[in-house]
């Protein structure tokens, strides 16, 4: 052990961690206009239908800071025809057929909204799945924690989020005995008198006598509890509004409208019925009537969930007053372009570009998971060609190394490992068929395709592992749409997604397209060979029909005597499939920034928007352009200045970790930390399965690991979520590292201050090279001059040089990629 | 790493050692277990070892194929060391030898025969950036250790070929499967190749290099495993390298024009005249300008012509045509390719429609279907011969049929070339020695000592046909008698003795046992065939490597220092009886050990014991045999077979072959069942029918009674009818019903005796009944004077209907 020069060492650590100088320089302006620079008036039209139809309208004013307020209450409505119509309280009411305008005006600016009233004298029954369903979720009668639950709540069940009408109406009116309603005395029945909490009921009071929802359920029960008698019209969209809003200062408010659009080509304002969600509380809450009200400077995202959908709209929070300028920075791509435009929003700076050590270290761990040489930070350094930068990442995407990264990180989503389908060998020749794949450049789509589509020997066809890692049907997939896709469609498969659009019928329909597989021997006995059986079905579990293949989120595809993976892997991997392109994209950014524009990466859902959708629809477009070669997407990347920010903050940015102002802190994964330290150290590393001097990132097993691995967080492959891959620092890792076997002897086991030494080199230079080789600079006059000092006090030369090594190993600048 | 199997030698080789001890006398029984290096190049005089046990003595090699003249041989008792010249001409790839010593036969392994010259693999090599240099058209012998990588560099020009292909898996050592990627100095690969359907588990690469340059030839286990025997033959080379050959057979005597395909440099198109004469296992070997394919491609050689495809053929209406019974030969060109052949058959012609697709190596899983004129599908196969497909078609009316081949997977290219082929149905038969111990030869060769006999048991397979059949062994070592019966027509074994004259020269040869229908007008005859399993692996046991020959090994041997005889027995086994048979061993003055005994070959419904021991110093032992009731009615033929330690090895000798008459027993018992109360007496009453008359009197006793039951010994007169054992119980013989009593009946014939087992009752043991009640219990003993007075005996059911109607009788007193 190495005790002696320790304690001054490893104080002297902590100052090589990258130091924050703040060089925030504020900006005034002057503050908003009163007059807005327009007016937007929601919903764009009005249709009334029926005599129980209305629709609310909400009127929002933009200035020209951006800050938008709500004036429903100020502005003026004038009907063109005021007998087809009435106002009361900004919601318009059916009274005669016919067509008209409405207008509204506020502070000078005037908006006319078209408005059409249809069947005007006609009152509808209450219908049980179009008007009663929307009770149960609006009141949280069908949550999973109440009624919803699989074995339901005090002995009463309704489907989870509501599935299962024609179930739940069973249950209501037939379980027993229909004890739960009384068509004689309506009032009288169960449901109301729990609902109202007039009988002890666990959910408590769930509404008021007389409100919109008692009297919906009333209406029904008078009416003798009927089913509906046939098909009813289904949701096929849901609109909320206003699409945006910049809420100034605390205790702004900002009320909302939600319309549900109906496949007969109805509408229905539904902002009573819709349920409000919001992702930060702090910055904008939502109350259930459907107002916001601004809390703490932040972003949010407002939802409304009826029927099956969640849609939702973005809310941006601001001191009130806030004064600000947006600097003036060149932005060398479209990348830039778009975060500046969010920071501009958000109205935070972003950070200058870091230095050229800085840059080639990062970009380096980040294209090919190895630390620059010393000979090529020397050359770098050296270079005064204004496009150097480009030029290293150019160059580093030649790299076998490149490859090896992404084949890691596509090993980790198709999850290659062993287990008991999958032989060792089997799994390296599926390692090998991507290595293969990526290193030819194969395009993204193509080789997704291949991968979907194959059939063939699980040897021949390295590809058709994936069937065999996964054998079961459902499960192979919610692989599928968490990989490709990024959506987790699990959820799905016992009830509607709660904060997703998607439904049972999407899932076993997606499920489908996997339920033909046939796996038959080959001729070698550890081989398996997967291809098209061309039977077999997939039904849903509610009334047990047979789905057809449906894409997610897509057509009906007609897969009559065809392959229905082919089929599903030519339109998953194409532009047809909106998710395909900004998911691979998003992984690919993530990868350099340590954070999705959706975080997780694998977790697309209405109800987590992107933090940048312009950013991230841009990044998807550019790579189907490509023709999905992603080193391209790399280029992009590492060419923007947004990769390129130091990781220094300043005051407006300091808080912010979503919208990339500032490059992050970003602890190197467990395979590249080890590599990067057998780099540093001249070492070889051994890993069961693997000759010696294999990489980490080599490591083709999911199920090989070590104690520095497992400790650093690598993936095992288990899953195909990536949220097996931990980076957080935590006690062990750095007990580890100050403690354990990878620093310390793998200084001893490589001897480079001892050969530097033999070879006559002086310490000074030695010490030089040490920084180089771990951090990517030279030494700081600081600790250059204290270094120096100690080597001066100490004769033994070898020991203070290989503990300055350690030291430097054991740095937060070595750690982390900055 | 040739030092590494310099060391595995020594190893083996002290084993022989301790075998032997003082390896002054040559041991018996030798054994085979590698050749290295595993291959030598063709046109060259190098040297192999053969390395096993119980070698010192080795005389000769004998190979399966021409073309190896031994110059010199150098024994010792773990390995033989030859110089072998190899011919000019020798065939590529696999050949087979055994080791003939002059006290045995060893089982036989392979070796490979290369054009390239041989280099030895030389650690460390095993770091990308420190690969072994090696010369463009060389074959590297190499082992891969555990986790081992072996990194080799050639030159290359740009548009130059490079080949490599390695043999692993086919050297038939060990689970072996290896992986050969070529990679460029930036450690890209620019090929990787694992199994292949040419090769199986080996693999094949082949690229044009696309600039000047250094090219590296990665090996390994495909699974990173390896060990001290996974040996390697890596062929490195400019060689061309297709994968398939087109037509894939010929008319045999003919000349026939074909493609190799899938070589990077294009199609090689050659004129090939085919052998006059079937050739087993023939194949084809791609040669170009640049140099020669270190293995071939198999190609079949046929009686008839070949009809070949013509494109378009994707439908029924562009069909191919063909006649019948010329071979179909096709390629599917590309994925989701189709061909349709058309062709005329005649009402009562029957086919064996055989796809050959991965059998002749080719990438193709065949699906093969037979329409009829109207294009309705009659006969459809995937799978019936592994991959393969095949289906006898029995024409059912005059008229035109179409055939499809298409891949099970729809795919297609180069490689997917297939051939179809019209075989008549055909009457077939092979020989063969059924193997004694799993996975393993052992015994299964001939090796008769000089003076002695060495027995067989031989199978014949028939396909087709029936009948007996003649054993006509051919090229037989010079004074080597084969004494065989005609094997029965409803039996696939049968004994087989060789007889060594006392002056017969030790030599060896390998003989084709062929087997002949008796009936010379049948013309059927076929030959010898073996099958040696050498790798077997997970998952289950599976097979991965294997050699089939079609001879086997005979030899003379040193004289042995013991014979064996039977004694013939006098009398016959009789069905459901039992047979001391007396083997007999003659012994050299001061010869003692002592001699393992069995016999191989019992007829059917006839059991033996594994073997018996003639004990150290003995001359004699009983093997016991025994007939089942359904024994097959016959004079059979059997031997004895003795094995007993020679110098340290086990040395075999057979006796004479033997008869042994299995004959209809000579009586035949009817027993009564019986019931009696634990310590009570009963009668088991046993009619007789004599069906064979005998002289004097037979010993009769009952066996499988249950514990504290007895019943003395009878005595059984030629004129009996009745035998009535006496049997008596104790109060604690166990209660119930006891099964399976019989009687073994012992007749002596010409003094020897004939022993039966007849019969078969039960007897009921049942517990005393709780005191009866008085009445009953009294009438019961006023009555039972009377039941003992009758003369008669009455039978079980007898006695129950008297004591139910007593006691109703009692009952309404």
């Amino acid at each position: 052990m190495r005790q002696h020069v320790r304690l001054p060492l490893m104080a002297f650590a902590a100052v090589l961690t990258v130091a924050l100088v703040p060089v925030w320089v504020c900006a005034a302006e002057s503050a908003a206009s009163p007059k807005p620079a327009e007016i937007l008036v929601y919903p764009p039209d009005v249709q009334l239908t029926t005599a129980r139809d209305r629709q609310s309208l909400i009127v929002q004013a933009r200035y020209t800071d951006g800050i938008t307020r709500d004036v429903t209450t100020d502005a003026k409505f004038t009907l063109v025809d005021s007998k087809l119509a009435r106002f009361d309280k900004q919601t318009l009411y059916p009274v005669a057929d016919g067509s008209t305008k409405v207008d509204i005006e506020y502070a000078g600016l005037k908006v006319t909204l078209p408005v059409s009233v249809k069947s005007a004298k006609v009152t509808p029954a209450i219908s049980f799945k179009l008007d009663v369903m929307p009770v149960f979720m609006k009141s949280g009668c069908n949550m999973g924690s109440c009624h919803g639950s699989a074995r339901g709540k005090d002995g009463f069940r309704l489907s989870l989020f509501g599935f299962d009408p024609d179930g739940d109406y069973q249950r209501l009116t037939r379980e027993l005995s229909g004890r739960r309603i009384n068509l004689a005395i309506p009032e009288e029945s169960l449901l109301i008198q729990k609902a109202l909490g007039a009988v002890p009921h666990t959910g408590g009071k769930r509404f008021e006598a007389g409100c919109e929802m008692y009297q919906t359920l009333m209406t029904w029960l008078k009416a003798g509890a009927v089913p509906d008698p046939g098909e009813v019209p289904k949701v096929v969209a849901l609109e909320i509004y206003p699409k945006g809003a910049v809420l100034d200062g605390k205790g702004a408010t900002q009320r909302l409208s939600v319309r549900a659009k109906y496949a007969d080509g109805t509408d229905r304002d539904v902002t009573t019925l819709a349920y409000y969600m919001t992702n930060n509380d702090v910055s904008a809450a939502v109350a259930q009537e459907g107002v916001v009200t601004a809390g703490a400077r932040g972003e949010a995202f407002i939802m409304a969930r009826f029927s099956t959908y969640t849609v939702g709209s973005q809310f941006i929070v601001l001191p009130k007053g806030l004064k600000f300028e947006f600097p003036k920075v060149i932005e060398n791509n479209y990348i830039d372009t778009h975060v500046n435009a969010k920071l501009k929003k958000l109205r935070i700076q972003p950070s200058p570009v870091c230095g050229d050590e800085e840059f080639l270290r990062r970009v380096t761990v980040d294209v090919t998971g190895t630390l620059p040489t010393v000979d090529e930070y020397n050359r770098f350094m050296k270079d005064a060609s204004p496009d150097k930068r480009k030029k290293v990442v150019d160059d580093l995407l030649t790299r076998k190394e490149f490859v090896e990264i992404w084949l890691m990180k596509w090993a980790e989503l198709l999850q290659i490992r062993t287990n008991q389908n999958i032989s060792t060998k089997s799994m390296l020749s599926y390692y090998t068929w991507l290595q293969n794949k990526i290193a030819s450049n194969v395009p993204m789509d193509v080789m997704v395709q291949e991968l979907l589509g194959s059939q063939g020997g699980t040897f021949a066809n390295p590809a058709t592992n994936y069937y065999q890692n996964e054998t079961d049907t459902l499960k192979t997939a919610e692989n599928v749409a968490q990989v490709f896709m990024g959506m987790r469609i699990q959820c799905s498969q016992c009830h509607n997604h709660p904060f997703d659009r998607w439904t049972m019928d999407d899932y076993y329909g997606f499920a489908a397209f996997f339920s033909q597989i046939g796996r038959k021997p080959s001729e070698d006995p550890r081989e398996l060979i997967v291809f098209n059986s061309g039977g077999g079905d997939v039904r849903h579990p509610v009334g047990g029909r047979v789905m057809q293949p449906k894409f997610l989120g897509g057509e009906v595809p007609d897969v009559a005597g065809k392959d229905r993976r082919d089929i599903l892997a030519k339109w998953l991997a194409s532009p047809k499939n909106p998710y395909f392109a900004k998911n691979l994209a998003n992984i690919v950014w993530a990868h350099f920034f340590g954070r999705g524009i959706i975080q997780e990466v694998d977790d697309v859902r209405v109800s987590n928007p992107a933090v940048n959708a312009e950013l991230l629809d841009e990044l998807g477009t550019k790579f189907t352009e490509y023709h999905y070669d992603f080193k391209r997407l790399v280029k992009d990347i590492c060419a923007s200045r947004t990769y390129q920010l130091s990781t220094e903050v300043n005051p407006t940015n300091v808080d912010d970790h979503r919208n990339f102002a500032h490059a992050e802190l970003r602890r190197m994964r467990a395979e590249v930390m080890l590599d990067c330290i057998s780099q540093a150290t001249d070492t070889k590393n051994k890993f069961p399965g693997l000759p010696l001097g294999a990489r980490a990132v080599q490591v083709a097993d999911g199920n090989t690991s070590t104690y520095f691995l497992t400790t650093f967080g690598r993936a095992t492959r288990g899953t195909a979520c990536s949220c097996e891959v931990r980076v957080e620092p935590n006690l062990s890792q750095a007990l580890h590292l100050l403690n354990g076997d990878s620093s310390n002897s793998k200084i001893h086991e490589g001897k480079v201050v001892r050969r530097r030494l033999e070879e006559k080199k002086s310490p000074e230079s030695i010490l030089e090279e040490l920084y180089v080789r771990c951090l990517c600079r030279r030494p700081t006059a600081r600790e250059k001059g204290a270094l120096t000092a100690l080597l001066a006090e100490n004769s033994n030369k070898r020991q203070v040089l290989e503990d300055t090594f350690w030291a430097l190993l054991n740095s937060r600048e070595f750690l982390f990629n900055h | 790493m040739r030092h590494m199997l310099r060391s595995i030698g020594l190893v083996s080789l002290g084993l022989g050692i301790a075998l032997c001890g003082a390896a002054v006398a040559p041991a018996a029984s030798p054994s085979l277990g590698v050749i290295l290096p595993r291959g030598l190049q063709r046109g060259a005089t190098s040297v192999l070892t053969f390395q096993g046990g119980n070698l010192a003595d080795a005389k000769e090699i004998l190979f399966f194929s021409p073309g190896f003249e031994v110059t010199k041989l150098e024994p010792s008792a773990g390995a033989v060391k030859a110089t072998i010249k190899v011919a000019k001409d020798c065939r590529l790839g696999e050949h087979v030898a055994h080791v003939r010593t002059a006290t045995g036969l060893t089982e036989y392994r392979t070796f490979y025969v290369g054009p390239f010259k041989d280099v030895a693999e030389k650690e460390p090599n095993s770091d990308f950036k420190a690969p072994q240099p090696i010369p463009m058209n060389v074959t590297v012998s190499g082992v891969i250790q555990t986790e081992d990588v072996d990194y080799f560099v050639v030159d290359a020009k740009k548009g130059q070929r490079i080949s490599a292909e390695i043999e692993g898996m086919r050297l038939g050592v060990t689970m072996f499967d290896p992986y050969i990627a070529i990679l460029d100095s930036k450690r890209f690969e620019l090929i990787t190749a694992d199994d292949s359907p040419l090769l199986k588990q080996d693999a094949l690469a082949s690229i044009l290099a696309p600039a000047d340059g250094k090219y590296i030839i990665q090996v390994r286990e495909s699974s990173y495993g390896g060990d001290g025997n996974c040996y390697y033959r890596l062929h490195v080379g400019n060689f061309p390298r297709p994968i398939a050959v087109y037509p894939a057979g010929g008319k045999l005597g003919e000349e026939v024009e074909v493609r190799f395909l899938g070589d990077p440099t294009g199609d090689i198109v050659k004129k090939v005249k085919l052998p006059a004469k079937p050739v087993p296992d023939f194949g084809l070997i791609p040669e170009d300008a640049t140099g020669t394919a270190p293995s071939e491609i198999p190609f079949r050689l046929s009686q008839t012509g070949n009809v070949l495809e013509k494109e378009p053929n994707d439908s029924l209406k562009d069909a191919s045509p063909a006649e019948l019974p010329k071979a179909i030969n096709g390629i599917l060109q590309k994925p989701g390719d189709i061909d349709y052949f058309r062709f005329k058959a005649k009402k009562g012609e029957t086919y064996e429609v055989e796809c050959f697709g991965r059998r002749i190596r080719s990438a193709i899983d065949p699906v093969m279907v037979l329409y009829n004129a109207a294009g309705g599908a009659i006969l459809a196969n995937d799978d019936a011969r592994g991959p393969d497909s095949y289906f006898r078609f029995a024409v059912p009316a005059d008229g035109e049929y179409f055939l499809s081949v298409t891949d099970h997977l729809k795919r297609g290219g180069p490689g997917f070339v297939y051939r179809v082929e019209f075989l008549p149905v055909e009457p077939k038969v092979t020989t063969g020695l059924p193997q004694v111990a799993r996975y393993s030869q052992f015994r299964q060769q001939i090796y008769v000592a000089r003076g002695n006999r060495f027995g067989a048991v031989i199978s014949a397979g028939r396909e087709n046909f029936g009948g007996e059949l003649l054993l006509d062994p051919q090229n037989m070592p010079a004074g080597i008698k084969m004494i065989a019966d005609p094997m029965p027509a409803n039996a696939s074994t049968m004994p087989v003795v060789f007889e060594a004259a006392k002056d017969a020269p030790l030599s060896g040869k390998l003989v084709d046992l062929r087997a002949r229908h008796i009936d010379p007008k049948q013309k059927i005859s076929g030959g010898f065939f073996n099958h040696a399993e050498f790798v077997i692996a997970a998952p289950g046991q599976s097979l991965f490597s294997w050699c089939d020959v079609d001879r086997m090994a005979v030899a003379v041997l040193d004289e042995l220092p013991y014979t064996l005889e039977i004694v013939e027995p006098k009398v016959p086994l009789v069905q459901s009886g039992l047979m001391q048979l007396k083997i007999r061993a003659h012994r050299k003055p001061g010869f003692t050990e002592p001699i393992n005994v069995q016999v191989p070959f019992l007829p059917p419904g006839v059991g033996g014991v594994p073997a018996v021991d003639i004990p150290k110093g003995q001359n004699e032992v009983l093997f016991p045999l025994n007939a089942n009731g359904g024994a097959e009615i016959k004079k059979w033929k059997i031997f004895a077979l003795g094995s007993a330690t020679v110098n340290g090895g086990a040395a075999w000798a057979s006796s004479q072959m033997a008869s042994l008459e299995i004959a209809a027993p000579y009586i035949q018992f009817n027993i009564q069942r019986a019931a009696v109360e634990q310590g009570q007496k009963t009668d088991l009453v046993c009619g007789i029918t004599v069906a064979h008359p005998f002289d004097g009197a037979a010993k009769v006793q009952v066996l499988g009674f249950p514990p504290k039951v007895t019943a003395p010994e009878l005595e059984l007169k030629k004129d009996s009818k009745e035998l009535v054992f006496k049997v008596a119980t104790d109060k604690t013989s166990p209660a119930g019903t006891h099964k399976n009593i019989f009687c073994q009946a012992t007749i002596i014939e010409h003094g020897e005796p004939i022993v039966h087992y007849v019969g078969g009752t039960e007897l009921r043991i049942d517990q005393p009944l709780p005191a009866p009640a008085k009445p009953v219990a009294a009438v019961a003993k006023k009555e039972a004077p009377k039941a003992a007075a009758a003369p008669k005996r009455l039978t079980r059911l007898e006695q129950l209907r008297l004591d139910a109607k007593e006691k109703s009788q009692a009952a309404t007193k």
